[in-house]
């Protein structure tokens, strides 16, 4: 089956719509920091470009220039203040980490005594093989037929789960995964958000009662896959070297294979219409569907998704 | 060539027992023979005679995603005795493929890559089989050079398919100027007699001369209240249909994914002549994996049958979009 669309219509552009959007600066204050809440004027959205304030009374910070002692906006995002201190925060990014953020990477090479680990972020990660957990115990000394087989544990195009550690000079990331609830995945699919979209949650790993886990990495990388039971879960006693650094799925059966597509569908869906994802929305928005009984593609339908966003947001309020 | 997007073996073992199930299960619910949602437009470009974008995949909502691909005709005048041209006209096709597409390409893989996409494209639409009769200008002399440059602005699987849409949409869009020949004939009149007398010495040395050769010299473009005519035969522009096939089940219009999880794709590119049965325009196997003979036949039937299907629907989107453009023209026309 295929069916032709058009493209949505671009929001029609008046020559003098567009004048007025830009009131000339003359007092360079366009935007209202006087008035404390920030709620109303903080959830504007600048275009770059956009005169934000005057230099002289305030400091620019990330995502904005000054030009004519005025500070202008860079990129398209919501303004934030500190203070004297006026950054915007683009929507559209890459990861911006945070040490103990957790992160879904992928080894994108392997090097000497590290792997390259793509997450989203401006350069590759790092994960040096001193920061994952090695068969035969934690306490380890890693000599060196570690090194020499290191693609048995990692090798190009494995995903992995890992937490921000530290930073380096450069500004790369360095991950680690030792714990036992990092390390490989499998059992599932991947799929991809604006990182912004990611809040920040007491727990990113969560289990929705469909018989789906979900690994929400900060860096809008979400892992979508089958439940792993509790008892099944690798113990801090026995580190099972072969099941952590496992290739092979186990036997998924189609119910939750189904499920796994239904979550993924609605996590595309929340992305695309900029819904920032919680536990909490996503399990309203897995009901909502359940209760809809429709088709798993359905939802990818423009009309089932917009449905889908009214009823959560009516849900929110 | 080589797999574009890496994934783990988890991944693809994910992705492979999926499709072996019964019924078989894709990761975004779709069954085998579905495709996205595919978005085009046509007239994209002002300055082309003809283009075309598509997108497929792409969540009307959002601002990304999905495999874009722009696709304009230029046309260029070329003379056949001196220049490049070859009587009749010809057709170059172009793919250029954006690095932001594919970020983890070097540039040299990136410049292999479009060339394997070029020369897929430019073999399949050049072949004479094919060729538009209203390409050539003045017989012998002047023709039409058609240019079809293809940018791939983003791959998220599927590229052939999307390429074929979009030059399909693209040629349909084209227009080529009308053209009048001109011809210069020696004037015949008394006053010009005395100085033929005096100045032309030697009559065959002049180069201005065009009494001896009775045909048309060059051409004008009339007023016309068009910018042309189509392209003839532009019916016949073919579709590619591209099937993966893993072990005994293959499905259509795979993501970047679910590419680099079937071994093999099969891309068969299709005419479909109002007057006749489908012909095939070309075959080509891509992909470390092996296919049996015996199956090739009904591969190709199926692609046939699928291929109909896809230009049943574009044939109907390009004439709603031919509509469209045609609507908002005289609209625009009304309120001046």
């Amino acid at each position: 089956m295929i069916t032709f669309a058009s493209f949505p219509a671009a929001p029609a552009h008046d020559g003098y719509d567009g004048a007025r959007r830009y009131p000339d600066g003359e007092d360079g204050m366009e935007v209202d920091f006087d008035d404390d809440d920030m709620g109303a004027s903080g959830r504007k959205l600048t275009s770059p470009g956009e005169v934000l304030t005057s230099s002289q009374a305030f400091m620019r910070g990330h995502g904005t220039f000054v030009d004519n002692e005025e500070v202008i906006a860079s990129v398209t995002g919501v303004i934030e203040r500190v203070n004297k201190l006026i950054s915007v925060r683009a929507i559209r990014t890459r990861y911006n980490a945070e040490v103990g953020d957790l992160v879904v990477g992928r080894i994108t090479e392997v090097q000497p005594r590290r792997w390259k680990v793509d997450a989203n972020s401006r350069q590759d990660a790092v994960l040096m093989l001193s920061s994952v957990n090695l068969p035969g115990g934690v306490q380890r000394r890693k000599v060196e037929s570690d090194e020499l087989q290191m693609r048995t544990f990692f090798e190009e195009g494995d995903l992995l789960v890992a937490e921000v550690q530290a930073f380096f000079a450069d500004g790369a990331l360095s991950l680690h995964t030792r714990s036992l609830k990092y390390g490989k995945l499998r059992n599932g699919q991947l799929v991809t958000v604006p990182p912004v979209l990611i809040r920040r949650l007491k727990s990113h790993f969560v289990s929705l009662p469909c018989g789906v886990d979900l690994i929400l990495g900060l860096n809008g990388y979400i892992w979508v896959s089958k439940l792993t039971k509790a008892s099944e879960q690798e113990g801090e006693e026995g580190f099972d070297a072969e099941a952590v650094y496992s290739n092979k799925n186990d036997d998924i059966d189609d119910a939750t294979r189904a499920a796994v597509s239904r979550v993924s569908n609605i996590i595309r869906v929340l992305a695309a219409h900029f819904v920032p994802l919680t536990d909490t929305v996503l399990l309203d928005a897995y009901e909502w569907v359940i209760e809809q009984e429709s088709d798993i593609k359905d939802l990818l339908q423009p009309e089932i998704g917009e449905a889908l966003v009214t009823a959560i947001s009516a849900q929110r309020q | 060539m080589a797999n574009l997007t890496s994934i783990s073996k988890s991944e693809k073992s994910y992705i492979q027992t999926a499709l072996e199930a019964v019924p078989p299960l894709r990761e975004d619910g779709r069954a085998l023979y579905d495709f996205r949602a595919v978005l085009l437009a046509t007239g994209v470009a002002p300055l082309a005679n003809g283009s075309a974008r598509i997108n497929i995949g792409k969540n009307p909502e959002e601002g990304a995603g999905g495999t874009e691909i722009l696709a304009a005709t230029k046309l260029e005048v070329e003379t056949v005795d001196s220049g490049d041209g070859v009587d009749g006209g010809r057709i170059v096709c172009t793919v250029t493929c954006s690095p932001a597409a594919y970020p983890l390409l070097s540039m040299n893989a990136l410049d292999e890559l479009q060339y394997d996409y070029t020369t897929t494209l430019h073999q399949v639409l050049s072949h004479p089989s094919l060729h538009p009769r209203n390409l050539g200008i003045l017989p012998r002399k002047k023709s039409w050079l058609l240019n079809l440059d293809l940018v791939v602005l983003s791959d998220a699987g599927n590229v052939y398919d999307a390429m074929f849409m979009a030059a399909r949409a693209a040629l349909w869009d084209t227009k080529v100027p009308i053209t009048r020949a001109v011809q210069y004939t020696a004037k015949k009149s008394s006053s010009s007699k005395p100085v033929d007398e005096k100045m032309d010495t030697d009559e065959s040395s002049s180069g201005f001369d065009t009494r001896q050769i009775p045909s048309a010299q060059d051409f004008d473009l009339p007023d016309y209240w068009d910018e042309g005519e189509v392209l003839g035969g532009r019916e016949l522009w073919p579709l590619a249909v591209t099937l993966n096939i893993h072990s005994s089940v293959h499905f259509l219009d795979a993501t970047s994914k679910e590419e680099a999880a079937a071994p093999l794709k099969m891309m068969a590119a299709f005419a479909f002549p109002s007057t006749s049965s489908p012909t095939i325009q070309a075959v080509r196997l891509l992909g470390p994996g092996e296919l049996q003979h015996a199956r090739l036949q009904t591969l190709l039937s199926e692609a046939e049958r699928f291929g109909q299907e896809m230009y049943d629907a574009l044939e109907i989107k390009l004439r709603d979009e031919d509509f469209r453009r045609n609507h908002k023209a005289r609209n625009r026309f009304a309120q001046r």
